[in-house]
């Protein structure tokens, strides 16, 4: 499904992120991506999303080359992902229905399925409730299982969360992850980039360790490896 | 099939616009200084062209036969003439003809008929180059049967420097006016794009193409090109007006194209560039933020 392989990324002033990544993540899998800060997740979420380009290997999404995918084919790609940040990016003039249905509009989904999908989603999310709600009005907790509802609206093959539980109390977290895990069950391949060393511990997931923009563990049902 | 909800990108456009509510007027302001200059020179050069046209200066002289010719004799004069080199056309004007020109203009003429019609035969000639005017006017003379060369060459070269004059302010005037116009759409649009860069960023996330997330700053570039040719429309009606009636009350002899005439030549004119600069505007703007 992912293939990084020997994957190097330099940016302009030098500084060298990733210094030759293999790292091959299977449809359906869970991987927690995790290191000290400086370690290379930011870039290696960034290369997943296209918001950069490798300098040197071959990445692959699926049936996207991402070494040779040219800018007009980035939205198409991207459609083909659910993104959670760590700042939920929601639209605070929108009501949580139309947060999580813009993500529809912009891809051109009739309105009819919108109507009918959108509910599902956010009974999914456990948010059945709130979808007149407008950000401001709900909790931290909340508002990232908004971000999550959306990130699932267009049904993607790969949901990535990047810090997901940052800004979130650790009761709220759990649920949070709680909810990725589920995701996962229903085919989603996940790729949570985490800090948090309670969470990776307690899940037991694949764990990508990087340190210095290389991998230094990569283990299955790992736990987060303080010493790196 | 991928169906977009055109009052989504509609709405959105006014959204900014109000938003930024002073750099759009200024940029409405601008826009529409240009198109009341752009108009109004435009409407002197078609003025002064239509006034050579109505003096026959445009490229033309009149040779005048001997009123006593014989009509082999003027039509030998026609023949002679289309021979010589820097013509385009040639068109007679017999007596009686000249004689109902006249009739149309003066009203001392209306006693005169066919049997006291004091006018010659004569040929308006149109000319190609205003250089070799001298040599065709010395030409022209040597033809018998020729009376009188009517050739208002220097009145007409002096018409036509000054209108040339106009037309190089016109274009310097056309060239800095839209160079600014586009810098202030371009600014105007930036901000709206800045204060919508988290949504934009959002949007690019959930696959937004880049048409998706243009398209209601293209809309807003194109309503400011909108409305500004419709407020320059009206003030350039309102100051066309004014001239006209200052000038026509001095200035008895110059024409004046009637703006009923023009109107739509004007608006469409005006709407055409309007919306094409703010438009312009509104890429360029979008292409730089888009391509970072």
């Amino acid at each position: 499904m992912i293939d990084f392989v020997n994957v190097k990324k330099a940016y302009p002033n030098g500084t060298m992120a990733l210094k030759g990544i293999n790292l091959h993540i299977d449809e359906g899998e869970f991987v927690f991506v995790c290191g000290p800060s400086g370690a290379g997740k930011s870039t290696l979420m960034k290369l997943l999303l296209r918001e950069e380009r490798i300098t040197s290997g071959k990445l692959t999404v699926g049936d996207y080359d991402l070494s040779e995918l040219s800018n007009f084919r980035v939205p198409y790609y991207r459609r083909e992902l659910g993104v959670v940040f760590q700042d939920f990016r929601l639209f605070p003039k929108k009501t949580v229905f139309e947060n999580v249905a813009f993500a529809m509009e912009v891809v051109g989904t009739p309105r009819s399925k919108i109507v009918r999908r959108v509910p599902a989603i956010l009974n999914t999310v456990n948010l059945s409730g709130k979808q007149d709600s407008f950000p401001h009005e709900i909790s931290g907790g909340e508002q990232q299982r908004v971000a999550l509802a959306r990130a699932l609206a267009n049904n993607p093959k790969v949901v990535i969360a990047d810090e997901p539980t940052g800004n979130i109390d650790p009761k709220m977290s759990l649920e949070i992850m709680s909810l990725l895990v589920k995701i996962n069950k229903i085919g989603k391949t996940v790729i949570v980039v985490t800090h948090e060393k309670d969470l990776v511990d307690y899940y037991k997931q694949r764990v990508v360790m990087l340190d210095d923009g290389l991998i230094t563990e990569d283990r299955v049902g790992g736990m987060f490896n303080e010493e790196v | 099939m991928k169906r977009y909800n055109p009052f989504y990108f509609i709405g959105q456009a006014f959204e900014g616009l109000f938003r930024n509510g002073v750099m759009s007027f200024a940029s409405v302001a601008v826009l529409m200084s240009l198109l009341v200059v752009i108009g109004g020179f435009a409407l002197l050069v078609s003025n002064i062209n239509m006034n050579l046209e109505e003096f026959g200066l445009i490229n033309q002289i009149v040779v005048f036969c001997e009123t006593d010719a014989t009509e082999a004799e003027i039509e030998d004069v026609g023949i002679a003439i289309g021979k010589l080199d820097n013509i385009a056309s040639v068109v007679r004007v017999t007596k009686a003809e000249g004689l109902e020109q006249m009739k149309a203009e003066y009203d001392i003429y209306d006693d005169v008929d066919e049997s006291n019609n004091p006018l010659p035969d004569s040929y308006v000639i149109t000319y190609i180059e205003n250089e070799k005017v001298p040599e065709l006017d010395y030409q022209l003379n040597a033809i018998p049967g020729i009376a009188k060369v009517n050739n208002r060459l220097e009145l007409a070269t002096t018409i036509e420097s000054f209108k040339h004059g106009v037309m190089l302010v016109f274009i310097w005037f056309l060239a800095i006016l839209g160079v600014v116009s586009i810098f202030i759409i371009i600014n105007t649009i930036k901000l709206s794009v800045f204060s919508r860069r988290n949504e934009i960023s959002i949007m690019q996330y959930v696959g937004a193409t880049d048409w998706f997330i243009s398209l209601p700053y293209i809309i807003e570039g194109a309503v400011i090109g909108l409305v500004s040719s419709v407020a320059a429309y009206f003030i350039e009606w309102y100051i066309y007006s004014y001239i006209e009636r200052l000038v026509l009350t001095d200035l008895q002899m110059i024409t004046f194209l009637e703006f009923g005439s023009i109107r739509a030549v004007v608006l469409v004119g005006f709407i055409a560039i309007g919306v094409l600069l703010g438009v312009l505007g509104s890429v360029i703007s979008l292409a730089r933020y888009l391509k970072q």
